[in-house]
Parts: structure tokens; sequence; C-alpha cells
């Protein structure tokens, strides 16, 4: 991995969850590190990810009800537990994702206004 | 929804954290593996794929921990983590952990105990329904509040209709009544009182029923007993109903028995037995029921819930200003009628109150000190463990947290200490009313625990924030080099630990001083010159006793009384005497003589005696005392005390002279003076008295007191006089025999409670200021043991190490004393009756400075001690 780009953002708050949920929507499902993989790889090493945060955000996600997991094999034969999104984790996605293109389209604007 | 189901989650991964946690190292584990796979498969050497799979990850411990915060409850984890941990380092200290631990019950056992106390005495309501809506109705004549006469009770209880009801009760007359029939003649405290007095209050019988006003109508011969002489005269038993009593010669039947806890509408009071007003005539020897000039009663109404007090006040003061014949004021400005709240009753125990509220304060003040103690020690464990606190910030923990785990310690130990502070309270509170010799039932236990753990929050935050604080806001650099520390170290630190010595020093002092003061004020009362011999005079009590005989049994009494006592052998002089010093009873009567100025009554005595009165009391100064030839039909006499000869005769010689029991002297009723007494003190707090003696043989009184003077010891007479006055009556009730000296020490309850428990604070104070600055000091000190080895190397002497360090005491003394002593003077004013006799309070002052100067200097000499045999080589060694 490569530490020294200068030009890698911080995870901005509360979208993480999103790119969790976005990635199992179109994957099915994946292990953590799969998914972490995945968002670096959509991001092509444009955001600063500790990997490892991945799965404090996956619990959060289970416990309200977005996700389910379950143990199953790897790829490579490892024992790994594999994340699935819910219905109301597709409910939740559409909501979020609807929520954050206004977002984008709103702070878009503005900065576009100010130029 | 999904909060809940998330809460659900949570609690569920709180009852199970291994499961959980076990989950996440499987996981950490494989995503590293397939990391490092990746890597490899990269082309990456097997040797740094690891490493290199692990910075990818990010730190393990943060996921981890982020990963518990959400895993479970965290705070509760926290906390029960916290409170393992600081269970552990108790444990490890149980030195420190029991010394705080029994300081802390110590000071909020005392504190929860004085409440205890002062909250029945000052803030309990009574225990009858809707207290608030009681009022007292009060006639006032130029601001003092003046009993109610009978007849202007009924005529008023009648015609009103402001207040749901009111009822009238006795306030003195029986209080110590006469019961007969059941052993010995004993004393019974009875209550008078109309016929709503139960249904005004709301009470209802435990067993029984109560009185009612048809009973008071027809003057029915019944009484309601309290639950407490239910128990003493009657063992609680069902058969108690039904029976008789005899009162003062008069014949009830107990209807009913009073619920648990009813001690009547008056604080400080516990009836006996209650009794219908219109026994009254029955049980006293004048009737009281149609006489104006006898003001006598209290008077409590229930305000009706739709008419509001203001409007209930001007209605009944109307109705006053129409009946005041009904009642007697004396002249002066015309009287109004007034309502008085009185959901707490009639209080009597106000007196009582102040001396709580200086106890109460003087506890706060133990506990503050107390609470500095405990600070210092923590701040000195807290410097203990900079480095331990250095290498756990280093490692990452937060601040916040680990003042929280700091606190959790102090918290334990309040829980602890607060816990035992329960049990100390319940035996402290009874000790107390014992003590104090008063009757008080105490709210129940479970009402301390608010008091007791709000105390024991407060303590936590007055010693535990500070070095909390103070211990987290160390330099993670400077404290992982531990040497440095031993120089420098945390200033701040230090002059926290200053600034608590000096409040504990000052504290002390204060609460030293008071208890001088007050310890001198018993002394003063107790010691001071009476005018007589307490201690060589024997007092026999003869509780007064007013029923239609009475006078006629005294008289038939009188003279063989007086021979039979004086023929004892033993016996050097026995005298009978009404209404005398520390009779008890007082019969007050305004005096003057032909062309003098007169004395008001409230201020001046008659004192009723037989002869041998002067040779057992007050000695004659001049003429003579009175004798056997002062009886019934010989010419009128009267001995004056000095100050009343002064008073009424300024330097003239009195003897010879006519006074009389009047305001303007009244030559048909005039007293022949015969000799002049010297002054005497009437109670302990009283000064020389304006008294005037006359024979007991002219006047008729009934005998209160009888004193003797004895050729031996006193006390050895009680038996044969008690056995003396029964052959001569066996219906009479004796009292008290003792000496004078153990009557008036009986009087002064009050002022021997302040003095011990003052005394005792004032002592534990002493004790704790002790190890506050032995601790502070003795801290200093080791911190610097490498700069005195240093200096100890390069030639100090022995004696500049000590002066070095006693040096650091001086200054803080100083600073202590001047706060200190400040506090102690406004203190001492603050006390203001509580003390008596004390003109200038400096000398106590000064001595109760050299004490704590004495004990303060011992603690600070103990440690300098210890630099001064430092052994330089060890010391610098250490470093």
């Amino acid at each position: 991995m490569d530490n020294t780009n200068e030009s890698r953002t911080e995870v901005p708050y509360g979208t993480l969850d999103l790119m969790v949920l976005k990635t199992l929507d179109t994957l099915g499902p994946l292990h953590g590190y799969g998914i972490a993989r995945r968002i670096e790889q959509v991001s092509q090493g444009g955001l600063a990810l500790n990997q490892g945060t991945i799965y404090p955000a996956l619990l959060r996600l289970e416990q309200r009800g977005w996700i389910k997991s379950g143990w199953g094999t790897s790829e490579n034969n490892r024992r790994a537990r594999f994340y699935s999104i819910s219905p109301a984790g597709r409910k939740q996605l559409a909501a979020e994702a609807e929520n954050w293109s206004r977002t984008v389209a709103i702070v878009n604007r503005l900065l576009e206004g100010e130029s | 929804m999904s909060v809940l189901r998330a809460a659900f989650a949570r609690l569920r991964g709180f009852l199970r954290p291994r499961q959980t946690d076990a989950r996440l190292e499987e996981e950490i584990a494989s995503h590293l593996e397939m990391l490092a796979a990746e890597f490899r498969a990269r082309g990456m050497p097997p040797e740094e794929a690891i490493p290199a799979a692990r910075r990818a990850f990010g730190g393990v411990a943060q996921v981890r921990e982020e990963w518990r915060r959400r895993r479970g409850l965290p705070w509760v984890e926290t906390l029960a983590q916290d409170t393992a941990y600081a269970l552990r380092q108790l444990r490890q200290n149980f030195g420190f952990a029991a010394a705080a631990i029994l300081t802390l019950a110590l000071g909020i056992g005392a504190n929860t105990a004085i409440y205890q106390v002062l909250y029945a005495v000052a803030v309990r309501p009574l225990p009858v329904p809707q207290p608030q809506q009681l009022v007292e109705l009060q006639i006032v004549q130029s601001g003092k509040p003046q009993h109610f006469s009978y007849p202007l009770f009924r005529e008023m209880a009648a015609r009103q209709n402001a207040l749901e009801g009111m009822f009238a009760v006795s306030e003195f007359p029986l209080r110590d009544a006469t019961l007969r029939g059941r052993g010995l003649p004993q004393s019974v405290h009875g209550a008078l009182v109309t016929g709503d007095y139960f249904r005004v209050l709301g009470i209802t019988a435990r067993a029984g029923r109560v009185l009612t006003a048809e009973d008071d109508r027809q003057s029915a011969a019944l009484a309601v007993i309290s639950d407490r002489f239910w128990e003493a005269e009657f063992d609680r038993g069902a058969a108690a109903l039904g029976q008789t009593l005899d009162i003062n010669q008069v014949v009830v039947t107990i209807v009913g028995i009073a619920p648990p806890g009813f001690f009547g509408e008056t604080l400080g009071q516990t009836p006996d037995v209650w009794m219908p007003m219109s026994l009254q005539p029955r049980l006293m020897p004048a009737d009281y029921l149609n006489a104006p000039y006898f003001t006598w009663l209290a008077v409590i109404g229930r305000l009706r819930p739709d008419v509001p007090a203001r409007q209930a006040q001007a209605a009944l003061d109307a109705l006053y200003r129409q009946n005041t014949s009904l009642t007697i004021t004396t002249a002066g400005p015309p009287a109004h009628l007034e309502l008085h709240p009185a959901s707490r009753g009639i209080d009597e125990l106000r007196q009582f109150a102040d001396p709580l509220y200086v106890l109460m304060a003087t506890v706060g003040l133990v506990l503050l000190i107390a609470a500095c103690n405990l600070a210092n020690l923590l701040l000195s464990r807290a410097s203990a463990r900079t480095h331990e606190i250095g290498v756990r910030l280093a490692l990452g923990a937060g601040r916040g947290r680990l003042v929280r785990q700091l606190l959790t310690e102090s918290c334990v130990l309040s829980a602890i200490g607060g816990a035992l502070a329960l049990l100390l309270a319940r035996w402290g509170s009874r000790a107390l009313i014992a003590l104090a010799g008063q009757q008080i039932s105490l709210p129940p236990a479970f009402a301390a625990v608010g008091f007791t753990a709000a105390a024991a929050i407060a303590v936590t935050c007055l010693f535990g924030i500070a070095p909390a604080l103070a211990a987290v806001r160390v330099d993670v650099h400077t404290a992982l080099q531990a040497s440095r520390a031993r120089f420098g170290g945390a200033p701040r630190r230090h002059v926290l630990g200053r600034a608590l010595v000096v409040a504990q020093v000052s504290i002390s002092l204060l609460l030293v001083s008071a208890a001088g003061l007050l310890v001198r004020t018993l002394w003063n009362l107790r010691f001071q010159d009476f005018g007589f011999e307490p201690d060589k005079i024997l007092q026999v009590s003869l509780p007064l006793e007013i029923g239609r005989d009475t006078m006629r049994r005294w008289n038939a009494l009188r003279d063989p009384l007086y021979q039979r006592l004086n023929a004892l052998t033993g016996v050097r002089i026995a005298a009978l005497s009404s209404c005398g010093p520390f009779s008890g009873l007082q019969h007050t009567s305004p005096f003057s003589a032909p062309g003098g100025p007169f004395q008001e009554s409230d201020a001046s005595r008659m004192v009723h005696v037989s002869p041998g009165y002067f040779q057992t009391m007050a000695r004659i100064v001049t003429g003579r005392g009175i004798t056997a030839e002062d009886r019934d039909g010989a010419p009128l006499v009267a001995v004056l005390s000095q100050t009343a000869a002064r008073r009424l005769f300024g330097a003239q010689d009195p003897v010879g002279g006519f006074v009389s029991g009047s305001r303007t002297f009244d030559a048909a009723h005039q007293l022949l003076v015969v000799g002049v007494a010297h002054d005497v003190h009437f109670t302990p707090r009283d000064p020389y008295g304006f008294m005037v003696y006359v024979p007991l043989a002219q006047s008729q009184a009934p005998i209160t007191d009888i004193e003797l003077r004895a050729t031996g010891d006193p006390a050895r007479l009680a038996a044969a006089v008690r056995t003396t006055i029964q052959s001569l009556d066996p219906r009479l009730r004796i009292g008290e025999i003792r000496l004078l000296r153990d009557t008036i020490d009986a009087g002064l309850t009050q002022e021997k409670m302040m003095a011990w428990l003052s005394a005792a604070f004032g002592a534990l104070a002493l004790l704790l200021t002790f190890v506050g600055v032995y601790g502070v000091i003795g801290y200093t000190v080791a911190r610097r043991t490498q700069e005195i080895g240093i200096r100890l190397a390069l030639g100090a002497r022995r004696g500049q190490i000590t002066a070095l360090v006693l040096k650091n005491v001086g200054l803080l003394l100083g600073v202590s004393l001047l706060v200190g002593g400040a506090a102690s003077l406004a203190a001492g004013r603050a006390l203001g009756n509580l003390v008596f006799g004390i003109g200038n309070p400096g000398g106590t002052l000064a001595v109760a400075a050299l004490s704590i100067a004495a004990v303060a200097a011992l603690a600070g000499w103990l440690p300098a001690r210890r630099a001064a045999r430092l052994n330089p080589l060890d010391s610098l060694r250490e470093g």
C-alpha cells in the first residue's frame, strides 16, 4: 500500500456505513476483507481507510438489523464470516443514497456559486 | 425500531461478551492472513508481508476497543471494570483504605445522626393527615403570644365558621400528674383536650375509640392512652381497654389507645393520657372553665380547603375582638388574633434546635477536614503513581478515562464509608437524644438514606475530583523520566496540598476554640458561686400535686414532717421550702416598699420556707431568719435577698421596714422585714436574684422541696428520709432525693451535651489535622530525599535540615492560625447565648491555637527528624 500519497482523504463521517451497504448490495455476501478491498479498489487509492475500522462498522450495521452475518469458507479455503444485506438494509441504503446525493448536490451548487 | 433492536443486540453482547469477542479475534486473524497472502502474491517477500498487512489493517487494539464500545453496554462494563480495579487497588493499600473508610464512616455518620435529630426537631411535620392545614391561633399583644382562656375558646369555637374545626389543649397543669393504684404513686403526663381534638387532628384509635365532642359535653370520665404508656403499663395487653386509672384522685376509664408514633400536638412532649377538658374542675383545685383570668390553653384549628388562611385570620380576629372580655390580657396596647402555620405542631423544642444547628455545623466542618485529609492522601498517592499514569497515557489511555477510574476509587471509598455511616448514625441519633434528655421519636431509618447518600456524594466530589484531575495533569515525557520528578515534579499539586492543609488547620482551630468556649461555659455554670454549698445539701423534691384536699394535707403534714426529719440521726438540720432555687418551680410576684420603686413580677421570686432554711441554703447577713415563732396568726414577716434589699431600700437598712407583694405598697398586706439573706442563684443561668422569703406557716404554700444538711455524708440519709416521709403519708409521691449538685447537673444536660460533643469533635479535628500535616510534610521530605542527601553530603548539619523542614510547617501554621483565628472569633460571637460567663474569648482562642500549634509541630517534627537522620549515601543512591 502506498502511504505517501498526499491526495488521500479521510473517510467522511457516516459514509462508511453507506459504502459497506452499497458494496454488499452490489456484490452479495462478502467477508470483511473483501468489503475493505472492494472499497479501496473503487476509491482507486483515494481513500485513507484503516481496514480494521470496517469491523466496528459491520457490528453497528448488524445490531441495527441492516445486515446479517454467518460463518462460511473463503475462496482460499479459510473460515471467514460472511456478511449480506437484509431487506431493511436495502431500504436504508436507498434512503441513505438519496440523502447523500442530495447533500452532495447542495454542496456542489454552493461551491459553484461561490467560485 | 432499529434503535430498539440495537439496544437488544447490545444487551446480548453485554451478557455474552466472550462469544462476540472471539468472533472478532477470528475475523481479524483471517483478515490479516488474506491480506498478507495478497501481498505475497503481488511479489512481496514473505517476511515483509505480515508487517505490511498489519500496517494496512491499522491499530488492532483500537479496533478491539471500538468494537467493545459498540458491542455491549460500555458504561456498565467500564464501571464494573473500574470498580473491580478500585477494589483491587484498595485491597493492596489496605491501611490507606481502612483509614479512609473509617474517617468517612465517622464523618458522614456523625452528620447523618445529627441530621436525623434535627429533622425530627426542626423539619418533620406532625404525623397526622394533611398537617399543612393546621394553624395555631395566637392572641398577640405587643408582639408576645398569649394563651387562651377557656371561656374565650368556647365562645369562638361555637361561633366561628372559617375553620374546619378547632380544639384547645392544656399546656402545663397536668404534665406531672399523679397516678395511683398501680404500685407506688408515680408521675403521669396528662393532657386535657376539648371534644374536637382527635377529629380535627384526624387521628383514630389503634384500639377502642378516641374521645369525642359528646364525651366532653357529658364530662365523661374517660381517657385515651398513648401507645408508649400502653406498652409501659399494660405490656400491650388487650385488657387495657375498660381498665381504670386513678389520676389526681379522679378515676377515668380507658376507652382507646392512640396510634403508635402519635405524640399529640406539641413537639418535645409525649403525653401518656388524654382526657376530656370538662374534667378539669375535678382534676385541679380551681375551676378554670368559667374563669376569664386563667389563660392556660393552646388552640389549634384546621383550615377549610375553600377558605384561604388570610381570610380565616380576618374572620377569627373579628370574632376575637367581639369577645375580648372573655380573656384577660395585661394592660397595654390592644391584642389581636393571628394564625400561625402549625404543620409541625406547637414547638417546644425551638431552644433545642439552636444547639443542634451548631452541632450540625460542627460535624459538617469535621467532615470537611476529613475530606481535606483524604484529598491530601489521594494527592500523595497520585504522585506516587505519576510514573504509572505516565505509562498509561503514553500507551494511549484517554485522560477522561483515567479521571473516571480514579474517581471510581473515591466513590468506592465513599460508598463503603456511607454504608457504615448509616449503621453508626442510627446509634448516634439515639445516643444524642438520650444525652440531651429529650423525648423525640426518630424518623424511620430509610429516611436517612437519602441524606447519607447526598453527604457521601458531596464529600466524594470534595476529596476526589481535585486529586484525580491533578493526577492526570502530568507531562508524559517528564513522568516517564522518574528521577526528574523528585526535584521538580508538579508544583501545582504541591500548592493544592498546602492549601488543603491550611484549610484543615484553620477549621480545626475554629472547632477547638469553639469547643473550648462550650467547655468553659459548662464549667462556669457548674462551678460558679451559687451562694450555697451544692455538694453538702441533700434535696428531696416532692412533686406538686394540686388536688382538692392538697392544702389541708400539707397543713397537717408540715409540723410533723419538720420535727421527724430534724430528729433523724445523721441530720444536722432539715428545712422545708416551696418554690425555692433549683426546685423547678417559681412563684413570682411584684414587690414594693413604701415610697420606693416597685419591682416587676417576672424577675422577682417569692420563696416559702420553714425554720432552719437559712442554715441550709442562703445564710443570713443581717437581722434574723424565719423561726418557729413566725406561725399562722403571728405578724407577717419576710427576709429579703441582698439584691431585693438593694432594689427596694437602696442604701438604707431594710430590717424593720415593710414590703408588700404588689406594684404599689399596700399597708393592709404588709410584711415586716426581719432579715437579709446572702444572694443565691435561682437557676444556673440567672444572675443573683431578687428573692423574698416568707414563712411557710404563714403563706400556706404546698411543700415542694426539703433541704437537709448531714453530720456525715448527706447521700447516706436518702433511705431514712424516704421511710420517714412515707410513714407520715403513704399516699405522698416522692420525687428525686439527691445532692443539690446533682439537681444542678440534671438541669445542665444540654450544656453538658454541647461541651462533651464539641470537645470530642474538637479532638477528632486535632487527630485529623495531625494526620494531615504529617502526611503532607512526610511527603515533602520523601520528595526531597535526594536534595537533602546532597545537602548533607555537602556538609549541612542535621539541625539545619530539621529547621528546613520545620520552616515549612511554621509557614503553613502561621497562615492557618491567622485564617482560623479570625473565623474562631466570628464563631464565638455566633454561638450567642450558648456560651455563658465568658467576657473575653481571647484566652480560650490562645489555648486552642497553642494546642493546634503543638499538634502541627509534632506532626511536622517526626518527618523532619527522619529527614535529618537520612544517610546521604543511601538517599543519593535511591535517586
